[in-house]
């Protein structure tokens, strides 16, 4: 019985399945909270759980999703690329609000933690959480923290930006649509940045920079902690 | 064809990271190595968007589904989390405020202090 579900078939199977279903959950609810990958890891937690499947068996398939995750990052190049023109127009802002952005991220996380007496390894797995997954699990695996906790942290974070995107904007008085795209894309990556889309397009291609350039910047700043 | 020339290069991208990184005397992580390697290559002309376009919409579109695995890992750490479940929210909801808030300030600053020299 136990080989049936070692097979990497499975894994991958019940992996696609599951987002696809998430995917049709939040098409449905049109809820942001509802997103499906989120969906997807719940529920596949609880096939796991109900059916008692080991992790390791599920992971034989979940290994090989895993392998594009460097690719996926490397393409993030590509969404800088496309944005060239803005980028070297406005390059002096955008470095000022996304370095301090991303020093403000990390400085917080970091006081938190100790304020709530964190286990270490839990702190090194959310200092990096307000960048998009791939960078953030890089700087997980950097520190030897705990990557699934980052993965979790990283949706919670941008789910949360997305929903509260308007409301900040409102609230803190953002007229320019670069600093609100901007500052979007620096505390919620690309959860926000559909967020930001919606808006406007000036918003969604600032907040679509700050996910590429606070990713490098925290990268930077990760190395000397 | 087309597809696998660009899984290809992609690919060879990915692994040219891998290279620099051990040859690196400090730890810098492959993958971010592999951007910004596709980036040089783009700027310098090297690569042309249309080399790898439809490989790098796939996985930029699919990107959250290539997490699911890495998330459902968390089953192996349910009891590490459930005793700091509900600070790791608070610190979520607090350094989004935060972060969105020094952001947003420190851009109004700068084109401020832009607009200064200009008008001076």
């Amino acid at each position: 019985m136990k080989e049936i579900f070692s097979s990497p078939f499975f894994g991958i199977s019940l992996s696609i399945l599951a987002f696809w279903a998430g995917e049709k959950l939040q098409k449905k609810t049109k809820l942001t909270a509802c997103s499906p990958l989120l969906v997807a890891i719940v529920l596949i937690i609880g096939v796991l759980l109900l059916f008692d499947i080991p992790y390791e068996a599920y992971n034989e398939g979940g290994q090989i999703i895993n392998m594009f995750l460097a690719p996926a990052t490397a393409c993030l190049a590509v969404s800088i690329y496309t944005r060239i023109k803005l980028l070297k127009k406005h390059w002096l802002p955008i470095l000022v609000g996304c370095t301090c952005g991303s020093l403000a991220s990390m400085g917080s996380i970091y006081l938190m933690c100790t304020l709530f007496h964190l286990d270490e390894k839990i702190t090194l797995s959310l200092l990096s959480k307000s960048v998009t997954t791939p960078i953030a699990v890089s700087i997980t695996e950097r520190f030897s923290g705990v990557v699934p906790v980052t993965v979790v942290a990283v949706l919670i974070t941008g789910t949360l930006g997305s929903i509260l995107a308007p409301f900040f904007v409102r609230l803190f008085r953002v007229k320019d649509p670069l600093e609100a795209g901007l500052a979007i894309g620096a505390c919620s990556h690309a959860v926000g940045t559909s967020k930001a889309l919606e808006i406007g397009e000036t918003e969604g291609a600032m907040s679509g920079l700050a996910i590429g350039i606070c990713g490098i910047i925290t990268v930077i700043f990760s190395l000397f902690i | 064809m087309k597809i696998i020339k660009q899984v290809g290069i992609i690919f060879l991208i990915c692994w040219l990271g891998l290279v620099i990184e051990a040859a690196l005397p400090f730890s810098f992580p492959a993958s971010i190595i592999g951007m910004i390697l596709l980036f040089v290559c783009l700027l310098f002309g090297i690569l042309k968007i249309e080399h790898i376009q439809e490989k790098s919409d796939f996985l930029l579109s699919n990107m959250a589904f290539f997490f699911v695995p890495a998330g459902v890992s968390i089953i192996n750490y349910l009891d590490l989390l459930k005793s700091s479940l509900l600070p790791i929210l608070v610190i979520c909801v607090a350094s989004t405020f935060i972060t969105f808030a020094v952001t947003a300030w420190s851009i109004r600053l700068t084109m401020r202090l832009m607009n200064r020299r200009k008008g001076s």
